[in-house]
């Protein structure tokens, strides 16, 4: 079964009385557990595709299912649920509340959760174990590197367990070491089920995942698979 | 969400700005405190004049030969008139059945001297019932008898200013002062009563038998005022329309001829000062309004910096599940708590200024329980109010803009 599926998506934007069509006829299946990279230069409309993927913004046209649900007929207290329980966001620019401890930033999005589970904190504590932030619990943003931002980001991707890790970007605004241990992380949580869809524009980045989806003009320019000795070669 | 994370982030976010918080709540405050201080001064005012009145004696009616004009926002007799005579007041006491008593009354400013000292005082004559009718009352010695009136005795009553003006700290009882050149004694002095609505002192006087100011200061026969006290405060108004009819049948004056003197009653007196409170009022609710208003513009703009501001936080919280809804409410709170804490500290500082106030300063201040209760519920409105745009404006935001927004 599909987890995303997208028909036909466009999206436009007006502006003093111009049209911009940014996506054209998009159409993309993603199963469960894909890892897929989206690639193409910039202004081809990755960005506003990740944006409509997220549950961000909504197509001009066209029909977006997300497990199972039409999210184009979703009211805006049923999409802000869509996107706090079935997707974590890791942004390029981190995005995350500036004066405020790592804890904190990481355990925002229960704070909109409709059942937020018992151990909040205990869960927090080991997802930042878990990407190497353990004895930065109580930095704020401004307190920590880059790489560090981007490893809060994805402990809170991860802490409401939802099923479509959305990446955009996530090295761009990373040294090349912490790129790499981002990229890591990634792999690993592919291990565990999750699907994974990274919008970039480094083909280096893309060449992780298993499909890359390539992107021009807002159209889909290519959608290949990756073999794995070619995964090999790149590396 | 449920209401308290809405307030904690609310009031996380009012803390990490402390300075602005602060002074967005500054209008509220100010406008807040000073409603309640103006009521207050209000109130006491108003009692303070009250209290004149009442203090000129119960269920008084005053007729004044002439007609009264208002000049300059005053009252103010107009014309020379001699047709008010000692037979008038005579002729109200015997019959008209709600007045309980009359007291004939003529003054003039003129010099006294005692010894060396000379100043000028009010010399007024009257009878015994003045006292009674315009709530004087002896400090010392006594009131002069029917029978000084009768036998135009020179006798004396002073008032406290007088006496301060002409004796000084010497004790006045007994002394004999001059009034043209005439000796009177001093019998009585008569406890302060401070000034009348019209600010004029009342203590500044001599007071001395009607019939020794008649016969031996003035030499005439007509008088300028009779003091009436109605038997009740329901009859004054009959007494009063009884009094007209007398007058200006003794008077004999014909259906068309104006009145040659005028009644005041001590209704007529409060109502005219209720509708100067009343004025009052009005000026201080407007003024609130208007301090109030700015105060909420305050709350206004600073709430629209902050969601300008805070546009990328709006995006990232929309982006993890916030709703619309739930940005609403942040920045509703976040009005709220300025509009509460802008109320309470204004109601802090207005009840402590108004108790303050009173206790040191030179006025009456009568705190407005009910002018407090409407104070804090303006604060709520106003932030509600005022908070209200902006945190819509805040929710309409589009997610994925906010985020990319610099």
């Amino acid at each position: 079964m599909n987890l995303i599926e997208m028909n036909s998506i466009c999206k436009s934007y007006r502006n003093i009385g111009f049209e911009t069509r940014v996506l054209k006829d998009v159409t993309l299946h993603i199963k469960e557990g894909d890892y897929v990279s989206i690639i193409g230069p910039s202004g081809a409309g990755k960005s506003t595709l990740m944006a409509i993927m997220g549950c961000l913004s909504q197509p001009t046209s066209g029909e977006y299912i997300l497990d199972g649900e039409e999210v184009g007929k979703l009211n805006d207290r049923k999409l802000s649920r869509v996107r706090n329980e079935k997707i974590g966001f890791v942004f390029q620019a981190f995005h995350l509340l500036p004066g405020v401890t790592a804890m904190e930033n990481v355990t925002l999005p229960l704070v909109y959760a409709k059942n937020p589970p018992g151990n909040i904190k205990e869960r927090a504590r080991e997802l930042l174990a878990k990407v190497g932030l353990e004895h930065r619990l109580h930095h704020t943003p401004g307190q920590l590197s880059g790489g560090e931002q981007q490893r809060v980001t994805i402990a809170r991707s991860l802490i409401n367990d939802p099923r479509i890790i959305l990446a955009d970007e996530p090295t761009g605004n990373l040294d090349s070491k912490n790129g790499i241990e981002t990229m890591k992380t990634f792999d690993n949580l592919i291990k565990e089920g999750k699907t994974i869809i990274l919008i970039t524009h480094d083909q280096e980045v893309a060449q992780h995942a298993d499909r890359i989806i390539s992107i021009r003009d807002g159209q889909i320019a290519s959608d290949s698979k990756v073999s794995h000795e070619e995964q090999i070669r790149s590396l | 969400m449920n209401i308290f994370s809405s307030l904690g982030i609310a009031i996380k976010a009012l803390f990490s700005h402390k300075m602005r918080t602060f002074l967005a709540s500054l209008g509220i405050l100010i406008g807040i405190a000073s409603v309640i201080v103006m009521v207050a001064i209000g109130k006491g005012s108003q009692m303070e004049v009250m209290d004149v009145i009442a203090g000129m004696g119960e269920n008084l009616i005053t007729i004044n030969a002439g007609e009264m004009k208002r000049r300059g926002g005053r009252l103010r007799l107009t014309g020379n008139v001699n047709t008010l005579t000692v037979r008038d007041a005579n002729g109200i006491m015997d019959e008209i059945s709600e007045v309980e008593r009359v007291a004939p009354f003529e003054e003039k400013r003129m010099s006294a001297k005692f010894g060396n000292n000379a100043a000028e005082t009010t010399i007024a004559g009257s009878t015994v019932d003045f006292p009674f009718i315009r709530d004087y009352y002896l400090k010392s010695g006594e009131f002069f008898s029917e029978r000084d009136v009768k036998t135009a005795n020179r006798v004396a009553i002073i008032g406290m200013t007088a006496v301060k003006n002409l004796f000084g700290e010497e004790d006045p009882l007994g002394q004999v002062i001059r009034v043209h050149f005439i000796p009177f004694k001093i019998i009585g002095v008569f406890e302060p009563k401070g000034v009348d609505t019209n600010g004029l002192d009342q203590d500044d006087l001599v007071l001395i038998p009607l019939s020794t100011y008649m016969r031996r200061i003035v030499n005439q026969t007509f008088i300028s005022r009779i003091f009436v006290k109605a038997s009740s405060r329901q009859n004054i108004s009959k007494a009063s329309v009884k009094i007209r009819e007398l007058l200006r049948e003794n008077h004999k004056l014909v259906d068309d001829r104006n009145d040659d003197f005028t009644l005041v009653t001590q209704l007529e007196i409060e109502d005219m000062k209720k509708e100067t409170t009343e004025m009052f009022t009005k000026l201080i609710v407007g003024v609130a309004g208007i301090s109030l208003l700015v105060g909420g513009i305050g709350i206004l703009a600073v709430m629209l910096i902050s969601v300008k501001e805070r546009t990328r936080e709006i995006g990232i919280r929309r982006a993890v599940g916030a709703t619309r809804r739930d940005i609403v409410h942040q920045f509703l709170y976040e009005s709220l708590i300025i509009g509460f804490l802008g109320g309470g500290l204004g109601i802090i500082l207005g009840v402590g200024l108004t108790l303050g106030l009173n206790q040191w300063g030179h006025w009456t201040l009568i705190l407005d329980l009910h002018s407090i209760w409407i104070a804090s519920w303006a604060c709520v409105g106003i932030g509600v109010l005022f908070g209200v745009f902006p945190a819509i404006k805040a929710s309409k935001l589009d997610p994925m803009e906010a985020l990319t927004t610099e």
